[in-house]
């Protein structure tokens, strides 16, 4: 096993850790030696396919279809250099204040987060796309909320150069997505920051990181030889995300002290919903996230949003089998598709824990809250897709395998709640949060509203894990002002934390 | 194939069949082609999806005899489409799952492939700017 010494290990690269790792350059540029410990690799950009298959198996975990442990549900979350970032659409919110109001963490004030939020707008070049690079899948949503009178805005998006590929959750093909891979990341290696890939953390115990370096045979190699490392850190910032931020720490033994340490997860339970139209529309063409609606959201608890997915993905994301879902999968360039979020309770038995290998297990069940805010989703969005000209909709709890347009006065009667039944409709989540909360102290929480572990001086976390209920939006712009601020206290304490 | 034994992946096919109609179209590359991805991705998930996907197939093969006497290969296409729509509803958690999963794989084999593309329609481009008019 290989020995090292470094002053800052951050484990982990994504929204939280790109932040981080920026954020701490000024100590690398003072001498102390920052490393990024990053599970994923970094492609080449030639090794970019726009393939799904392909690129599931070499972006995402288990091809980004990890499932909960009554597999109920799956989950996508990315591993790679600048871990998710490299597979988000990229649209980029800032935390309404309510939400914030919600959170109720002592010292951590809204103000303050929309201060950083607005720092990383700029930095990660994010604005509204004109109208002319809008296609028609995203149009036709707005057409539809507009003639039934729903709330439906615009999303920012953080693109630079974008070629209209529609291939976000791929991996952009064309480097235009501004992730932290292409922006931080290179920031923060530019100020003499190490980034090594290939590496996944398996432990961390007092001021050590153990971890394995293997390069997976794609991607470039790791900047360390492949082997076990037993790195000596004066600080680690966790960076690894609502799944394995905490089942790390589990691993490594803090539960005893933190109780509430992989609890409260919450995920945006997600549906992606189908209507076809009678034209041919633009959909895999253009941004594939352009718009949402925030019409249901205090009164069903959930949001709707405009999105394109990929053969494979639609496909599972169908109820049924056989010549109807034939027939609508060869109706792919006249689709049109929403995708649900729903907002979760935080839930103390929704929960990460490991298993006897140490590995992850996501222990969740969907409540019948949940399950309620999903079928008034379904509605919802099968009256908009009418609206917006469809011809027929395809609703995973349909009384039959289409509703056509004649039937769109009848849609309560023939999207019944009876129907929505866990195991049988495909739900699925991108927006992972919590495990880690921030909170008052060890009882009801995992951080204080720094990301500093309580009781644990030299331990941050930085990132969605933070996050002591859902934040109702997408989260990685909250997740990069949060980072920032983690990054700030280790950077303003480095003296009594890393020593002089 | 890497893993799946001869028997478990003609039973697939079989399935698959039904689940995507298409895939009574396919060639032996085609076919050899929806394994090997399905294949991939139950490696990549580890030993234990494997094996409860190998077991899920064993119920699935046998599971009709109570009703009809006979497994699910030996039965008429109708009769294959009604016990996986029973699948599809099972009371029971765990065969809606396996169900679930079962008909995952077929889509990722089938529609995985970049053949499958055409045929649907799907051509994304990394320049798309001059198809999208702006």
């Amino acid at each position: 096993m290989r020995e090292l010494n470094v002053d800052v290990a951050i484990i982990g690269s994504g929204a939280g850790g790109g932040a981080v790792a920026k954020e701490l350059a000024p100590l690398a540029r003072a001498g102390r030696r920052v490393v990024v410990l990053e599970w994923g690799t970094k492609l080449a950009e030639h090794e970019y396919t726009g393939q799904e298959v392909d690129m599931a198996g070499k972006l995402y975990f288990d091809n980004g279809g990890v499932f909960t442990k009554d597999r109920n549900m799956t989950m996508a979350f990315g591993r790679a250099y600048g871990g998710s970032t490299v597979v988000y659409t990229g649209t980029s919110l800032t935390i309404p204040e309510r939400v914030v109001a919600r959170w109720g963490v002592p010292g951590l004030d809204w103000g303050d987060l929309q201060q950083r939020s607005a720092k990383y707008l700029v930095e990660n070049n994010v604005h509204l796309q004109p109208e002319e690079r809008l296609n028609d899948n995203n149009r036709l949503f707005r057409l539809g909320c507009e003639r039934l009178g729903y709330r439906c805005e615009q999303f920012p998006i953080n693109v630079k150069g974008c070629r209209a590929s529609s291939l976000c959750n791929l991996g952009c093909p064309n480097a235009a997505k501004q992730g932290t891979h292409r922006v931080q990341l290179p920031m923060a290696e530019a100020a003499g920051v190490e980034v090594v890939t290939n590496c996944r953390v398996t432990r961390v115990s007092e001021r050590v990181c153990e971890g394995v370096v293997a390069n997976p045979g794609y991607g470039e190699p790791s900047a360390w030889e492949p082997g076990e490392y037993r790195v000596t850190a004066k600080a680690v910032v966790v960076c690894g995300g609502a799944v394995n931020s905490p089942a790390l720490l589990l691993r490594s033994g803090f539960g005893g002290a933190l109780p509430v340490l992989g609890r409260f997860l919450t995920l945006h339970p997600a549906l992606i919903l189908v209507a076809e139209h009678e034209r041919l529309i633009t959909n895999f063409v253009g941004h594939p996230k352009s718009f949402y609606c925030d019409e249901f959201l205090e009164s069903h608890g959930f949001l709707l949003e405009t999105c394109m997915y990929f053969p494979f993905v639609t496909a599972k994301n169908l109820i049924g089998f056989g010549v109807a879902h034939s027939e609508l999968m060869r109706a792919f360039p006249r689709l049109q598709m929403i995708l649900v979020l729903a907002v979760d309770p935080a839930l103390a038995s929704n929960r990460v824990v490991v298993d006897a290998a140490g590995e992850p297990v996501v222990d969740y069940t969907l409540t019948g809250e949940v399950l309620d805010s999903l079928h008034e989703s379904m509605k919802a969005s099968a009256r908009i897709f009418f609206a917006a000209g469809a011809r027929r909709v395809h609703s995973p709890a349909g009384a039959s395998f289409f509703l056509d347009v004649a039937d769109a006065e009848r849609i309560d009667e023939l999207i019944p709640r009876g129907n929505v039944t866990p195991g049988k409709i495909s739900v699925t989540s991108a927006h992972l949060m919590g495990g880690c909360r921030m909170g008052a102290g060890p009882a009801d929480s995992v951080t204080d509203a720094w990301g500093r572990v309580h009781g644990v001086p030299w331990l941050y976390v930085a990132d969605s894990s933070l996050f002591p209920r859902a934040s109702e939006i997408n989260p990685y712009v909250t997740v990069m002002a949060l980072a920032d601020r983690a990054a700030e206290h280790l950077r303003s304490h480095a003296g009594e934390v890393l020593g002089r | 194939m890497i893993s799946l034994s001869e028997e478990q992946a003609a039973f697939l096919l079989v399935v698959a069949r039904r689940i995507v109609p298409e895939v009574a179209g396919l060639d032996d590359r085609g076919c050899a082609q929806l394994l090997a991805i399905i294949d991939r991705a139950l490696m990549d998930r580890g030993a234990e999806v494997y094996r409860k996907f190998g077991v899920f197939l064993g119920v699935l093969r046998r599971a009709p005899v109570v009703r009809y006497g006979r497994t699910f290969s030996r039965l008429r296409p109708e009769r294959q489409d009604a016990v996986l729509r029973w699948f599809e509803r099972a009371p029971l958690g765990l065969l809606r799952q396996g169900l679930w999963g079962l008909k995952s794989m077929a889509f990722m084999g089938y529609y995985g492939r970049v053949e499958a593309w055409e045929e649907i329609g799907y051509a994304p481009s990394f320049d798309s700017l001059e198809r999208l008019g702006a």
